[in-house]
């Protein structure tokens, strides 16, 4: 008995078994589960950032893409850059975006009347070339090619807003600031590279996000902010990353040359 | 043994003290913390594909017997949904899950801070006392737009607050 009480004394033992105890005791320690019936469950999209996802998207060869990127050089562009302003231009395009998005043209999860059948005659292996094809072009256009991009410088007071919201985001509306996922600051993962875009896609897409046309966005971000922003923030923003001001990050000097 | 039971009640003082100071202006805002555990599992890659943290299931839910239960995900850099609607005087739980990295739901004027662990679920539970708009902000650094991850909690009085079936899930644009 003795030589029980003299063990347990030991500081060093209490703690060891304290350690032992405590985290079965608070997974023990349990709410009751809510019983509430759950509502049909709606899926943005198929796709989820697991490693076997990122590396199926990261294994493409550029050089099989650029053959399977013919049938798409019409519309988009034989260097990334479409003559649309509709159509986005898929120069240096993030990898994991292209990616994604053809999955949800040929799932149906973005809705397109052009590009889901177009996808559905791909296979993923595809997938992954022609967005290692696109995601090393340059985000320069050639300047003698008559292409849509850059649009118009927008007007200043535009560019002001959409300047603000790019760097900073809108902190009393919980607006983040864009650059921090769509580049050239930060990237989330899957989110399109913003920095050569057209100006006329991005505010279609902005008001598909906002009026919940366009859905596919996983944990829906873009649907969240989208509708925070207003009509002229939408337009600003969209003339702001059509005329290639975006290249550079907000605030920051131009490059050294 | 004498000095032992001495610290052990000056330690006791000390404690109480220190749980006045914390616990009574936080009650004179209206808002009291219940509750906190860590309560599940989940995988953060997945929350959009199956599960309790699918989009159509975030929201406020009214549960059959009658309490209610808000579903939250924290994820660069939003909150969604970015404004939630609740009842005036009745103990609310919130259970939040992120989908990337370390956040945490600090709803402003309360004692509520919760920390966010990818695959884990926090739960609290809390009271509000007073109807009004309560700001809620993310409190641990999160990268790029961590300073802009700001949502709201829009508290209503019973009679405003719209009638549902446990199926739905409210935000304030159901106001």
């Amino acid at each position: 008995m003795l030589l029980f009480k003299t063990f347990f004394r030991r500081t060093h033992v209490k703690a060891a078994m304290l350690a032992l105890g405590l985290p079965f005791l608070v997974s023990r320690t349990k709410l009751p589960q809510s019983a509430s019936p759950q509502p049909p469950v709606r899926v943005p999209s198929y796709v989820a950032w697991t490693q076997e996802t990122i590396d199926a998207a990261n294994s493409g060869e550029a050089i099989r893409g650029l053959v399977i990127a013919r049938r798409c050089a019409h519309c988009h562009g034989q260097e990334g850059f479409s003559s649309d302003p509709l159509v986005p231009n898929l120069a240096g395009m993030d990898k994991l975006a292209i990616w994604k998005e053809l999955n949800d043209f040929r799932d149906g999860k973005r809705n397109s009347a052009i590009m889901g059948p177009l996808a559905a005659e791909l296979t993923v292996q595809d997938y992954s070339d022609l967005a290692a094809y696109y995601a090393i072009l340059p985000i320069y256009p050639d300047p003698a090619d008559p292409r849509s991009f850059p649009q118009l410088p927008s007007p200043l007071t535009h560019t002001a807003v959409a300047a603000r919201l790019i760097s900073g985001g809108d902190g009393a509306r919980g607006i983040p600031p864009c650059q921090a996922c769509h580049g050239p600051i930060g990237r989330k993962m899957g989110a399109p590279s913003l920095i050569v875009q057209n100006s006329d896609y991005i505010r279609l897409q902005l008001e598909e996000f906002a009026s919940g046309n366009r859905s596919n966005d996983i944990n829906m971000p873009m649907r969240v902010i989208a509708s925070l922003l207003n009509d002229d923030e939408r337009q600003s923003l969209a003339s702001y990353y059509g005329s290639g001001a975006a290249s550079t990050p907000v605030g920051a000097s131009a490059p050294a040359k | 043994m004498r000095s032992g039971k001495l610290q052990f009640v000056m330690g006791l003082l000390a404690f109480l003290i220190a749980w006045l100071w914390i616990r009574f202006p936080y009650e004179m805002f209206g808002a009291v913390k219940k509750f906190v555990a860590a309560s599940g599992q989940v995988d953060p890659l997945t929350l959009h594909l199956r599960g309790e943290f699918v989009e159509s299931n975030l929201g406020t839910a009214i549960e059959p017997d009658g309490s209610v239960t808000v579903r939250l995900i924290a994820q660069q850099f939003n909150f969604v949904p970015q404004c939630v609607l609740v009842p005036v005087g009745r103990p609310i739980r919130f259970r939040i899950t992120s989908a990337d990295l370390v956040h945490r739901f600090s709803i402003a004027v309360t004692n509520d801070a919760l920390e966010v662990v990818p695959g884990h679920i926090s739960e609290s539970q809390i009271q509000f006392d007073k109807p009004g708009e309560y700001g809620a902000t993310c409190h641990e650094f999160c990268g790029a737009g961590h300073y802009d991850m700001r949502s709201r909690v829009l508290v209503v009085a019973r009679d405003k607050f719209p009638k549902s079936t446990p199926e739905e899930r409210l935000t304030c644009a159901s106001l």
